[in-house]
Order: C-alpha cells, then sequence, then structure tokens
C-alpha cells in the first residue's frame, strides 16, 4: 500500500505542477487553455533533444529545456490567448485545442510518432517498509511540495503575486487602480507554462514520452481545475493529489480504469457544484 | 469659462445588437459637480465604462483636457487621473485595509514592484505615511491591519473613495455611492463627497435623486442608452419627459 501511495503523490505532484498554469489562466482570462498540453510535451521533447548536449547531466538539460520551451508558451500567449480574452469560451477551446494538434505534428515531424523512453536519472531505490520505491519518485514529491509551498509564499507575500490574486479576484477593480494587470497575468501565465514543461521533463522517466502527451494531462488538468476551483490556489493542489491518489489507487486495483476514475470524481464534484463558466 | 476636463462625442456602444450607449454627447468642466441619473438599464454604468476605458466605443470620440483618449487602456487613463469607484464596493476582502490602500500606490512606488519584490517592503516605504492620512481621514486608521472582510459595507464603501482619493484623481467618478448603505451610512458618505466637492471634478452616478439635487451643479437624465435632458437640476426634474420615463407618468415620489 505503501507503494500505492508514493505512487499516487508522484503522479499528484506532476499533476499539480502542471495545472497551476492551466487553472490560472482559466481563472484569470476564462480561457481553457488546451495549448498548455503542449507546453508539456515540448518540455519532455527538449529534454530528450537536450540531454546529449548536456553530456547526460539531467539537471541541467532540464533547465536547458525549460528555457527552450519558453519561447512556445510566449507565442502561445502574445498570439493566441492575449487575442482571445473577452471573447467566448468556445473560440478559446478550438483555438487552444488547434494550437494543440499543430504542434502535436510538429513534434511529430521533427521526432516520429512512436514513444522515446528516458532512463530514470537517478537510478537507485530506497526500501521502505521491505519495498524498493525510486528514489527518482521521491525527489518529485519532495519537488512538488516545494513548488507548492514557493508559490503559496509568492501569491501571499509578493507585490506580483498580490496584484494577480486581486485581478483574479475582480480584474475591472484592479486595472481602475491603474495597474496594468494583463502584464501581471502575461507574467503568472509564463510562470505556469515554465511549470508545464517542467511537469512534461519530470514524467518522461517515470513513463515513456510520445507525441500525444499534452492530450492526456490536458483533459486530467481539467478536472483537477474543476474538482478544485478555476483559480483556486489551494484548491489545485489539493484536488492534484487527491485525483493522484484516487488514479493510483484505481490503478492498484483495476489499471485501465485509472484515467476513468478521475473523471467519475470530476462527474460528482460537477453534480453537488455546478460551476459557472 | 473654466477649461473642460472630458468631453464626449457621438459616443455609441452596442452589445449584441441592444444599444446601451447611444450618441451620448457629455461634458464637465474644472471644478464642477455633474450628476447623471436615469432608471435601471439606463446605461449609466456603461458610460462610465467608456470614459474609464473598460469598454471602447463602437464610434465617437472621448477626450481628456483635449487629448483623445477614446482608445486608451484604462490604467493609462487612471495615470491621467481619472479615478473611479463601482458600484459594487471593490475593494479585496481577502487583504488588510492597508494593503488595499498600497495597491493603488504600487504605481506611484517608483520601482513599480521592480526592486520591491515582496509588499512587506512596500509597507516600510514612504508611502504608507499618505496612505494612512488617507484612512485618517475616513476615520479608520486605527484598523489598517484589518481584514476588508470584516469591515461592515459602508465602511468599505469610505475606504473605496479613500482608495480613489489617495491616486491624485483630476476627475472623480462615483457609480452610485450610496447603494446599499443604511441611512447614517448615506449621511457620513454625503458628508464625505460634499467636502469633496470644492476640490475636485466630480461626475456621480445615483439612484437617490433627492439626495443629490443640491450637491449637483448639472444633472443630466438617460434612458435607453440616450441622454434626454441635462441642465440645471431643479429644472431637469420637471422637465415633462424626464418625468415620463423615470418618475413614471405623475408620481413624482423623489
Amino acid at each position: 500500500m505503501f507503494e500505492v501511495i508514493a505512487y499516487g503523490l508522484t503522479i499528484g505532484g506532476i499533476l499539480y505542477i502542471v495545472s497551476i498554469g492551466f487553472s490560472l489562466t482559466f481563472g484569470s482570462m476564462r480561457i481553457v487553455n488546451f495549448a498548455h498540453g503542449l507546453v508539456y510535451a515540448v518540455g519532455a521533447y527538449a529534454l530528450f533533444a537536450l540531454l546529449p548536449v548536456a553530456k547526460g547531466n539531467f539537471v541541467i538539460a532540464a533547465i536547458l529545456a525549460i528555457l527552450a520551451s519558453l519561447p512556445v508558451s510566449y507565442v502561445i500567449e502574445k498570439f493566441v490567448i492575449r487575442r482571445l480574452y473577452g471573447k467566448s469560451i468556445d473560440y478559446a477551446i478550438i483555438a487552444s485545442y488547434a494550437v494543440l494538434l499543430i504542434g502535436v505534428d510538429l513534434i511529430k515531424w521533427i521526432w516520429g510518432a512512436s514513444p522515446v523512453p528516458i532512463s530514470d536519472p537517478v537510478g537507485t531505490s530506497v526500501s521502505f517498509f521491505a519495498l524498493e520505491i525510486p528514489l527518482y519518485r521521491l525527489i518529485i514529491i519532495g519537488l512538488s511540495f516545494l513548488i507548492f509551498i514557493s508559490l503559496s509564499i509568492f501569491f501571499k507575500k509578493s507585490i506580483i503575486g498580490k496584484i494577480v490574486v486581486a485581478g483574479l479576484a475582480d480584474r475591472e477593480a484592479v486595472l481602475s487602480l491603474g495597474i496594468d494587470i494583463d502584464k501581471y497575468f502575461a507574467i503568472v501565465f509564463i510562470l505556469g507554462s515554465a511549470l508545464a514543461s517542467l511537469g512534461g521533463i519530470l514524467y518522461g522517466p517515470i513513463s515513456t514520452i510520445h507525441p500525444y502527451m499534452g492530450f492526456r494531462i490536458v483533459t486530467l488538468c481539467f478536472a483537477v481545475v474543476i474538482v478544485g476551483g478555476m483559480g483556486n490556489l489551494r484548491g489545485t493542489a489539493i484536488a492534484s493529489y487527491t485525483l493522484g491518489m484516487v488514479m493510483a489507487v484505481t490503478a492498484w486495483y483495476w489499471g485501465a480504469a485509472a484515467d476513468a476514475m478521475i473523471f467519475v470524481v470530476m462527474a460528482v464534484v460537477l453534480i453537488f457544484r455546478p460551476i459557472e463558466l | 469659462m473654466a477649461e473642460v476636463v472630458i468631453t464626449a462625442r457621438g459616443v455609441t456602444k452596442q452589445f449584441d445588437g441592444l444599444v446601451a450607449s447611444s450618441n451620448v454627447n457629455f461634458e464637465i468642466c474644472v471644478g464642477d459637480t455633474v450628476g447623471i441619473i436615469g432608471p435601471n438599464g439606463a446605461g449609466k454604468s456603461t458610460f462610465f465604462n467608456l470614459l474609464t476605458g473598460l469598454y471602447i466605443p463602437d464610434s465617437g470620440t472621448i477626450t481628456y483636457f483635449g487629448k483623445d483618449i477614446t482608445k486608451m487602456p484604462p490604467h493609462d487613463r487612471v495615470g491621467l487621473g481619472i479615478v473611479r469607484t463601482f458600484q459594487l464596493v471593490s475593494v479585496f476582502d481577502t487583504m488588510t485595509v492597508l494593503e488595499n490602500m498600497m495597491l493603488a500606490r504600487i504605481r506611484f512606488d517608483g520601482t513599480y514592484g521592480k526592486k520591491r519584490f515582496f509588499l512587506r517592503n512596500l509597507l516600510k516605504s514612504r508611502e504608507v505615511d499618505g496612505c494612512m492620512k488617507a484612512l485618517d481621514t475616513i476615520g479608520i486608521a486605527g484598523k489598517c491591519d484589518v481584514k476588508v472582510s470584516d469591515l461592515p459595507y459602508g465602511k468599505k464603501r469610505e475606504l473605496e473613495i479613500a482608495i480613489a482619493l489617495s491616486m491624485d484623481p483630476k476627475l472623480l467618478l462615483l457609480d452610485e455611492p450610496l447603494a446599499g448603505m443604511s441611512m447614517v451610512e448615506i449621511t457620513e458618505i454625503m458628508d464625505i463627497i460634499k467636502g469633496l466637492k470644492s476640490k475636485l471634478t466630480i461626475v456621480l452616478v445615483e439612484h437617490k435623486i433627492s439626495k443629490i439635487l443640491d450637491l449637483v451643479d448639472t444633472l443630466y437624465v438617460m434612458h435607453e442608452g440616450q441622454i434626454i435632458c441635462s441642465g440645471e437640476p431643479n429644472m431637469v426634474i420637471c422637465d415633462p419627459a424626464v418625468k415620463e420615463c423615470y418618475f413614471g407618468r405623475d408620481n413624482v415620489c423623489y
């Protein structure tokens, strides 16, 4: 059972790291950004491409991969997301989904359609109650908690964070204080995208990377945001770890139902707490 | 003749075929207090949103001290001195009173949050004195560390006005400042507005006509997105067209 908990926290941690940006874009601009999944996949593929450049050093390759995915998210923000602000939510879904589709085809064109394995960068395991748990997964869990704490401080204490939280509550009121709120939302968008890229990087060695990985994560993010509340920072964290655990426990009993169970939880939440879009 | 602060010429705004603002002409001179009245849905708030830049008009122009600001984004207009309050009090419940004030001052802090990363450091800066003074004028300086959600609604409104005043307004737009207030709170807020009248140029949207009749120099009446009458307040409310649309036939019950 400890194995299941560790797996649940690992998946939950990655889900949290990726969902936070998706949730903030949803909360701040009312935009469902499916292109978020592309940045996640780009992070993983950039890692794959940059590992040889970094001579196999995972940390350096990961940092380079995040930097490499920044221009992608910048272009998405500037030319797609920003233009969709205030438009109907349907347009945002169609446009950002189109970006995801185009991006996935580009990935297939560059790296091919077949899955690519990335080896565990740590390699060792930790013995835990007679169980072997890969150290790499424990590092992911630790990293996700660290990011959670850093983001909590950022949004509670920093000026940028305060402005963004205020903007999530009432965008027009912040504008009326003479603050260019879109600039701050853009900063947070880039931050969220960098985290999505990190999520893809971290997930690579757990499984394999493939061009369609962005589709799966973005539907999971969507479930996280529905359960946790859009733009709700604490809710996103709780929902991520909870859904990660739901996946792990379901997979323990019936592997094929793991993803489906997430959406069962989402549906139950929707029944009891309808969300206004 | 006094200098004109803001002018709207033929300003029109539609939403999905609904004309929320139709060929509106409006101007206000330095030092004047102007009231805008009209039934619900008359387009008063839409017009405010056009003046402050939250909406961009489909046609027409808005000039501010002779400068065309029709398409200027809202935060830049605030920088020029166009400051507003909202019909529903717009202060941030999760923050303290002082933090709310500081949020409005970030723009004035030379570093604009560039050098200062944490709000804590901004709270140590010289900006605080100005904020405390503004809080003192509305009598809640002692509550500067209280969460705004713990303030009564009337005090939130006063805080919102204090925040607006701290932004060095040249033109103050008050959107139904008396909405939702108790009788006592109305008196307090009216006193604040009366105190501002001599110092500032003010546009006031209000439902409670009787309260503002003596306060405003000019009264505009809006109906279905149009200004149907304007002029000296006591003349305006006697206008038959105004009576018809606003007071409902013969019942003058203001």
